[in-house]
């Protein structure tokens, strides 16, 4: 891409000529080749996206998880240096009952979405992307084009209408994009998109689609399907995707993240209206939680700061869930656990250098204090098919967000004409 | 101009009286955009959004040639595979297990790069049948020798294409291959011709506490054949599980 090649001469060309520097640290482009590469060229993605927001990343594909993001940093105009937010990030499970009882899968751990079920892209699986080659993670590995990165419009990123003093009145209206991964994985019928939307404001969305064609040999009783044929006589079963994803930040580099759950509670009345109360409860030791209304949770940096002295940290949002309470391992929406090698999935977890240690509730059985975390997130989706499902199945998708919490002092997005807008103005 | 339009804010008062400025914003913006933006700056444009903002492209490099080995976490290149194999099977790995043919020798499943550490080291997974152990031999690649070895009972990981094989066999050889063929003339409406042209994979199967007819399965290696035509066609055997240690077939429900 000629034009991304050129941008880094033509800034410092631009800054020389007009004798102003845009920022005074160094370009971005020019910072993370500083340190050492963290992997090869060809399983590195580094991306600029319109706004100027840089993602860089290493990928591979794993037989089990499929799709491992790892040393996921960002910078953007106005922060050039490059900040890493993640470790690394996977799916952990996809546990996938069927209504009727007697049909269940993990499709994780007893087929896998890596390997030889890992799709090599073709037709439109990557329009106006590029199709990376690298290994598939078989036992016996091939090298074919199975990661999708595109950068994609995310819609309006902002819009402020502004009035000054001087009588101007400046809009400010910005175009975001989101740098798109996306890996295809068959699972028998079921074809399965893991996919990372990494925006230009920071934030993270993991997401797992489902298409394909709905399971050949599951038609049931009526309460326990939908008719998807003609008149009423073939019910597909209504099932459940229960995905987990594992999540480990590594903010600033610095590891040793502090969880912390924040609730807000009705608490008596003001002159007009109720009072709520936000409280911080810190979570030191690994255990199971569950939302309840107006409940999150983040991972605080504990030394990384941004300039208005704040911690870094990343907010898990959640959204759209559907909880299999079946299971006591499907029934938590998220799990805080002390990060260790062989605890690798949310369940299923077959180590024989662990071997008491098969899920989560494993994992957080003796409550280790969390000095550094590994959040494993929840997001269940209750499929009642519907005659749209055939055929191919509409994709349909199921994910949670990583919100950026005083990662940066403002905005990474901010116009420089905004730039003093930081706290209360007079 | 209309890079710096966007990062200053589109005037609305201003553009009425003066047209399009070029603030300090401008220069921010233009820096950051480089050789595209600033060949466009020159000249006004008739409304918002730029080529470069609408357009959003990514690079697409050539892969080149496959590395001899991976740097940092990257996947086990094939050769690392290759040569991770030969240091994780012991002599006594070698002469003791078994495989799930019968010969000697574990079952190979798989082989990842080891998620801790430095170096470059990696986690190979076989099966022993004679056992029904699962094994993990950990490897330095970097030292040229196998550093850790564990193994334990009741785990399972996917299956390998030569257990699916041999799965598929063992099925095409017992009574209830006749569930596999009426599913397979249902399916497609001709007479079952043999496993050419099929294309078979599996769920590994773990009994769950009701399950009758293959209730080892977990202890034992079990599998459950996803079994496709060469039209794309399912072919429902869903109720019947292959038990690879115990060498039965038997039929859930």
């Amino acid at each position: 891409m000629t034009y991304r090649k050129t941008a880094g001469a033509a800034a410092l060309l631009t800054v020389a000529s007009l004798g102003l520097a845009a920022s005074p640290a160094s370009p971005a482009a020019a910072a993370p080749a500083a340190a050492a590469a963290p992997c090869a060229t060809s399983t590195m993605v580094k991306e600029t996206l319109p706004n100027g927001t840089t993602w860089q990343l290493c990928w591979r594909m794993q037989e089990q998880a499929g799709l491992i993001l790892e040393k996921v940093f960002v910078s953007s105009r106005r922060y050039p240096e490059p900040v890493q937010v993640l470790d690394s990030i996977r799916l952990a499970q996809l546990n996938v009952p069927y209504d009727s009882g007697d049909t269940e899968y993990n499709d994780i751990t007893d087929y896998g979405f890596g390997g030889w079920n890992l799709q090599t892209l073709t037709g439109d699986d990557c329009k106006g992307g590029s199709a990376r080659v690298g290994s598939d993670g078989a036992p016996e590995p091939q090298r074919r084009k199975v990661l999708c990165v595109s950068a994609e419009a995310s819609g309006l990123a902002y819009r402020l209408h502004g009035y000054e003093n001087n009588g101007r009145e400046p809009i400010y209206s910005k175009q975001g994009h989101d740098l798109v991964l996306r890996a295809i994985s068959k699972v028998g019928w079921y074809e399965y998109v893991t996919e990372y939307r990494l925006h230009d404001d920071g934030q993270i969305s993991a997401r797992l689609g489902a298409t394909g064609d709905l399971s050949p040999g599951d038609y049931v009783s009526a309460d326990k399907g939908w008719p998807i044929g003609k008149g009423a006589r073939d019910y597909a079963a209504m099932h459940y995707h229960s995905a987990f994803w594992r999540v480990d930040f590594n903010i600033a580099g610095k590891g040793k993240e502090k969880v912390e759950q924040y609730d807000t509670k009705v608490n008596g009345r003001g002159s007009m209206t109720a009072k709520l109360k936000t409280t911080k409860t810190t979570i030191a030791k690994e255990g199971s939680f569950s939302k309840v209304n107006r409940r999150w949770w983040r991972l605080v940096s504990s030394s990384s700061k941004n300039k208005d002295g704040h911690l870094r940290s990343y907010e898990l949002v959640t959204g759209a869930d559907d909880r299999y309470e079946a299971h006591p391992e499907t029934t938590p929406d998220v799990t805080f656990t002390q990060s260790h090698a062989c605890e690798k999935y949310a369940t299923g977890n077959a180590d024989p250098q662990c071997a008491s240690k098969k899920s989560i509730l494993d994992f957080a059985k003796n409550k280790e204090t969390l000095k550094d975390p590994v959040m494993w997130v929840r997001v269940g989706f209750h499929h009642v098919p519907r005659d749209e499902d055939q055929s191919p199945m509409p994709l349909h998708w199921q994910g949670f967000d990583l919100l950026p919490r005083d990662f940066t002092e403002m905005s990474p997005l901010t116009p420089a004409a905004r730039a003093g807008v930081n706290g209360q103005q007079d | 101009m209309l890079t710096a339009t966007i990062d200053e804010g589109e005037d609305m008062g201003r553009r009425r009286t003066w047209g399009w400025g070029l603030g300090i914003a401008t220069v921010t913006a233009v820096t950051a955009f480089g050789v595209a933006s600033w060949h466009a700056n020159a000249a006004p444009s008739p409304g918002p959004g730029t080529a470069a903002a609408e357009q959003a492209r990514v690079s697409d490099p050539d892969p080149g040639p496959e590395p001899a080995t991976g740097v940092g976490r990257d996947a086990l290149t094939s050769g690392e595979v290759d040569r991770a194999r030969e240091l994780a099977v012991t002599p006594e790995l070698a002469a003791g297990a078994e495989d799930v043919t019968g010969a000697k020798g574990p079952e190979y499943l798989s082989a990842d790069v080891l998620a801790d550490g430095g170096g470059r080291r990696a986690e190979l997974y076989y099966y022993d049948y004679k056992t029904d152990k699962l094994v993990k031999q950990v490897v330095d690649l970097k030292a040229g020798k196998l550093a850790e070895s564990y193994s334990a009972a009741g785990m399972q990981r996917p299956a390998s294409e030569r257990e699916v094989a041999t799965a598929l066999d063992m099925l095409l050889a017992d009574p209830l291959a006749a569930e596999l063929k009426n599913a397979y003339q249902k399916a497609t409406g001709k007479q079952f011709a043999g496993k050419d042209g099929l294309t078979v994979k599996a769920h590994v199967y773990k009994a769950r506490p009701a399950d009758t007819g293959a209730a080892d399965c977990g202890k034992h290696r079990c599998l459950q054949l996803v079994v496709e035509t060469a039209d794309g066609l399912f072919i429902d055997v869903n109720d019947i599980i292959i038990d690879l240690s115990g060498r039965t077939v038997a039929r859930l429900k």
